[in-house]
C-alpha cells in the first residue's frame, strides 16, 4: 500500500498515460497506430524484465505468452461470440496457468540452460499449435470483418484496442514498480545475485521464481489478445514469432536491465528508431540507391553490439551510475 | 512514508511532460516528399480526388507497404518491380490521359513492412492519413492484406490486392477491396480437370502438402473438389515446411498406388520432394506441385523435375492477346504479353515471374478504370472497377459483385505449366492448362 502511494510511480504513469492519451484527444490514427505499438512492446519488455531483469532468468522465450493469449481471446470471440475484455482477461488468465504449470520444472534450470529451455517451449508451442485444429492448426484463425460491428465497427475497434493496450501498458509498469519496490522483488533481487545465499535469507527461490515468471506471462497474455483483436488474423508463426522476443530483451537491455524505465525507454527508442529507418527516403551514393529499410536490422544489430560492450547497464542504468543522485528517481 | 520530492524534480518531470506531449502532438514519423521511385512529377501535397478541367496535369498518389525485408521480400520484390515498370511505361507515355485532356501522373509511395503483421496497419494508417496516397495496393501475401483491408476498408479506401490468393479474405462483404489473383480454392483444380482429361481411368489422389497456412488452404480446397469429381484421396497428409526428408510419407504413397500426388508448399521442399519421388520411382502419372516448378532453377534437380507441373497465376508463355480476346468475345487491354516479358527483362536482366505480372497488372487496372471513367474520382472507379469484364495480357479480369463476395476474383484462371524435354534434350517451360493458353500438349508422368 505504501508502495503504492510512493509518488516515482505516479511521475512514471502520468508521463507514460499522458503521451498516451494525446491521439485520443486529438483523433490523430497515425498517432495512434505508432503508440499503440510502443505501448506493446513496453509491455513485453517490461514483462520480460520481471523475470529476466529482477530474477536474472534470460527468457529468450516469453513471446510464447503473447502468442497464447492471443490464441485464447482470439478462439472463444470466433467460437463463442466472447466478449473481448473477457476473452482477453480468460486469455490472460490461461497463459498465467500455463506459466505457472511450465515455470515449475524449467525454472529449476539455470542460466543458459533456462534461456534454451524457453526456446524450446515457443517452438513447442508454435508446432503444436500449427496440428491443433481447434486453433485453426497451420492456417490460423480469422475474424469476419463484421465481428467490429459489435464494437461500433472496425474503426471503432481500433480505437477500443487502443484503449486496451493503454490500460495494460500502465498496468504493466504499475506491476513491474510495485514488484520492485516489494519485499517480494527484494527477494527477486536477491535470487538474481546468489540464489544460494537467497536461501540462506529465508526466500523459497522455487515460489518466488514461478510467482515472478507469471507476472511475465499475464502482461504480454493480455498485449496478445489485443494485437491480434485488432489485426483479425491470428496464425502460428505470427503468435510465436521468436526475433519478437528477442527484440523485447534488446529493449530491455537497451534501455536499464533490472530498471522499471529502462525497458519503457529501450522500447520508445527502438521502436522509433526501427519505425524512422523503415520510413526513411532510399538516399543515393555513387548511383547505388540504400534503402535504411534494409539496413535497420543491421543498426539495431550494431546498437545493441555497442551497448554490451560499452554501456552494459542500459541507458537508465547508465544514468544511474554516472549521476549517483539520480538512483533515487530512476527506478 | 513516501519520500519526498525535491521541487526540481517536479519542475523537471513537468517539463518533461510537456516537451513528451508536444512531440507526440507532432507527425509520427515525417512524411518522405519524394515519390519512391522516380516519377517526372512527385506528388508533394495532397493529392486531389476529383477529375479536374481539360489540360491540367493531376498527379496521383499509390501507396502499398513491400516485403523488403523478411521471408516475403524475394516475391514481395517481383511483384515491385513488375508496378514500377507499369509505373516507368505510363511515364513514358506522358501520363495517363483523359478525354478531356488532363493528364494524370501516377506515383508510388511505398514503406517496408518487414514481412510482419506488426507494422501494416500503422504504415496503411499512415499511407492514407499523413501521405494522402488516392489508391492502395495490399501487401505481399493474405495475411498482411488482411491486415492491410481492415484499415483501408474503414476509410472507404481503393484497394487492389496482388499476390494475396486468400478466398476467405474476400469473403467478407469488403466494398472497396478488389483482388487480382486467381483464389486459393482454384490453385488445383485446374490441375484435377486436365487430369481427368489426360488419363480419364485416373482415380486416386494422394495430396501431400507443407503446413503452412497457405498450402493448407490450398490442400483443403483440392481435397473438396476431388472427393465431389469422384477421386479417391487416398493419402491427405501435411508436413512441416522444413522438412527435408519425405522418405515417410513417400512410403505411405508407394502404398497407396495414386495415380496423381499434388501438394507441395515452396520452392525448397517442393522441390526436394519431387526429386526424392523421382529417386524412390514412384510411378504416379501426375506430379503437380505448388510454387516450386514455375522456378527457373527448379530443373536444377536434374530428370527429376521432367513432367512435374506447378500452377500458376502466370507465366511468360501464356498466349493471351488481342486475337485470343476477340474469339473471347472480350474487350482487350494494354501491353501484349511479348511486350511485358520483352521490357522486363531489358529492364531487370531476368525473367517476369507471376508476382512482377500481378505488381503491373495491379497499375494497369487502376490505369484502365482512370481512362474509362475519365475521372481519379473512387467512387467511379470502383463503379467501373464492378462491371470490368476484359482480357489483359495478365488474363482475364473480372471481380465479384455478389455483397458476401464483392471484389473476389472470378474471372482469371490459374495457367499450369510442365517441364518438358525438346527434341535436343533440353528442359522447356510449356504451358498445358488450360486449353486456350497452352504451348503444348501435356505430357503424362514417366519413368525412365
Amino acid at each position: 500500500m505504501k508502495n503504492l502511494l510512493n509518488p516515482y510511480l505516479w511521475i512514471i504513469l502520468l508521463v507514460v498515460g499522458g503521451i498516451s492519451v494525446v491521439p485520443i484527444l486529438t483523433g490523430d490514427a497515425s498517432m495512434r497506430e505508432d503508440l499503440f505499438l510502443i505501448l506493446m512492446l513496453v509491455v513485453l519488455a517490461s514483462s520480460v524484465n520481471i523475470i529476466t531483469g529482477y530474477t536474472g532468468y534470460v527468457s529468450f522465450g516469453n513471446i510464447v505468452f503473447f502468442g497464447l493469449g492471443g490464441y485464447f481471446a482470439f478462439y472463444l470471440m470466433q467460437n463463442f461470440e466472447t466478449n473481448f475484455v473477457l476473452a482477453a482477461l480468460v486469455g490472460g488468465v490461461g497463459a498465467s496457468i500455463v506459466a505457472v504449470l511450465i515455470g515449475i520444472p524449467v525454472l529449476r534450470l539455470r542460466g543458459a540452460y533456462f534461456a534454451l529451455a524457453t526456446i524450446g517451449i515457443n517452438e513447442a508451442m508454435r508446432t503444436f499449435v500449427a496440428n491443433f485444429d481447434p486453433f485453426g492448426g497451420s492456417v490460423g484463425m480469422f475474424f469476419n470483418y463484421s465481428v467490429y460491428n459489435a464494437y461500433g465497427g472496425a474503426k471503432n475497434a481500433l480505437w477500443f484496442a487502443y484503449d486496451g493496450i493503454v490500460v495494460v501498458a500502465l498496468a504493466t509498469i504499475a506491476a513491474s514498480f510495485l514488484i520492485k519496490k516489494s519485499k517480494f522483488g527484494l527477494g527477486l533481487l536477491a535470487i538474481r545475485e546468489d540464489q544460494d545465499a537467497a536461501k540462506v535469507l529465508g526466500i523459497d527461490p522455487a515460489r518466488a521464481k514461478v510467482i515472478a515468471y507469471t507476472f511475465s506471462a499475464f502482461f504480454p497474455a493480455l498485449a496478445g489478445a489485443l494485437f491480434f483483436f485488432k489485426n483479425g488474423i491470428i496464425e502460428p508463426d505470427v503468435a510465436f514469432d521468436l526475433l519478437r522476443s528477442i527484440e523485447a530483451l534488446v529493449m530491455v537491455m537497451l534501455g536499464g536491465y533490472g530498471t522499471v524505465v529502462g525497458p519503457i525507454v529501450g522500447a520508445t527508442v527502438y521502436e522509433r528508431i526501427t519505425a524512422l529507418l523503415i520510413t526513411a527516403p532510399s538516399i543515393t551514393v555513387l548511383g547505388v540507391s540504400l534503402g535504411f529499410s534494409q539496413l535497420h536490422l543491421a543498426i539495431a544489430g550494431f546498437l545493441l553490439l555497442l551497448i554490451v560492450l560499452f554501456v552494459t547497464a542500459g541507458f537508465v542504468g547508465w544514468l544511474r551510475q554516472r549521476f549517483p543522485r539520480t538512483r533515487r528517481y530512476l527506478e | 512514508m513516501s519520500p519526498r520530492i525535491p521541487r526540481s524534480l517536479w519542475i523537471a518531470a513537468l517539463l518533461t511532460l510537456a516537451v513528451v506531449i508536444l512531440a507526440a502532438c507532432a507527425p509520427a514519423a515525417a512524411p518522405t516528399s519524394a515519390p519512391a521511385t522516380a516519377a517526372p512529377q512527385p506528388s508533394t501535397g495532397p493529392a486531389p480526388t476529383t477529375a479536374s478541367t481539360g489540360g491540367q496535369t493531376k498527379n496521383i498518389i499509390i501507396g502499398f507497404t513491400a516485403s523488403q525485408t523478411g521471408s516475403n521480400n524475394v516475391e514481395s520484390g517481383k511483384q515491385l518491380q513488375g508496378l514500377q515498370l507499369w509505373l516507368s511505361d505510363v511515364t513514358k507515355a506522358g501520363g495517363i490521359k483523359l478525354k478531356d485532356g488532363t493528364v494524370v501522373m501516377p506515383s508510388l509511395k511505398f514503406y517496408d513492412d518487414e514481412s510482419k503483421a506488426d507494422r501494416v496497419q500503422a504504415l496503411y494508417t499512415q499511407l492514407i492519413n499523413q501521405d494522402k496516397v488516392d489508391f492502395l495496393i495490399s501487401p505481399y501475401s493474405s495475411g498482411l492484406a488482411k491486415s492491410a483491408a481492415i484499415i483501408s476498408e474503414q476509410y472507404g479506401k481503393l484497394m487492389i490486392t496482388t499476390g494475396a490468393a486468400d478466398d476467405a479474405t474476400m469473403e467478407q462483404g469488403f466494398k472497396n477491396t478488389y483482388q487480382l489473383y486467381t483464389p486459393a480454392s482454384q490453385y488445383l483444380s485446374g490441375a484435377i480437370d486436365l487430369l481427368g482429361k489426360l488419363s480419364p481411368s485416373a482415380k486416386k489422389i494422394a495430396i501431400v502438402y507443407s503446413k503452412d497456412a497457405f498450402s493448407t488452404t490450398v490442400a483443403q480446397f483440392a481435397n473438396t473438389y476431388a472427393t465431389s469429381h469422384g477421386y479417391s484421396v487416398v493419402v491427405n497428409e501435411g508436413y512441416d515446411p522444413s522438412t527435408t526428408d519425405f522418405s515417410s510419407f513417400i512410403n505411405k504413397i508407394a502404398a497407396a498406388s495414386p495415380d496423381a500426388i499434388m501438394g507441395g508448399g515452396h520452392f525448397a521442399d517442393g522441390s526436394t520432394f519431387a526429386k526424392q519421388l523421382f529417386d524412390k520411382k514412384i510411378p504416379a502419372q501426375m506430379l503437380v506441385l505448388l510454387v516450386a516448378p514455375p522456378a527457373p532453377t527448379f530443373t536444377q534437380i536434374g530428370d527429376g523435375a521432367q513432367y512435374v507441373i506447378g500452377p500458376s497465376q502466370w507465366e511468360p508463355q501464356v498466349t493471351y492477346s488481342a486475337d485470343a480476346a476477340k474469339a473471347a468475345n472480350l474487350p482487350w487491354y494494354g501491353i501484349s504479353v511479348t511486350d511485358f516479358t520483352a521490357e522486363f527483362k531489358a529492364k531487370y536482366n531476368a525473367d517476369p515471374s507471376y508476382h512482377a505480372a500481378g505488381g503491373y497488372m495491379a497499375g494497369l487496372l487502376l490505369q484502365k478504370a482512370i481512362e474509362d471513367t475519365n475521372s481519379i474520382d473512387p467512387t467511379a472507379i470502383k463503379a467501373d472497377l464492378d462491371k470490368l469484364d476484359l482480357l489483359t495480357f495478365y488474363g482475364h479480369i473480372k471481380f465479384s459483385t455478389d455483397a458476401k463476395t464483392h471484389g473476389k476474383q472470378i474471372g482469371h484462371e490459374m495457367v499450369y505449366m510442365q517441364w518438358q524435354k525438346d527434341a535436343s534434350g533440353n528442359f522447356v517451360k510449356q504451358i498445358v492448362w488450360p486449353l486456350t493458353a497452352k504451348t503444348a500438349d501435356a505430357q503424362l508422368r514417366k519413368l525412365p
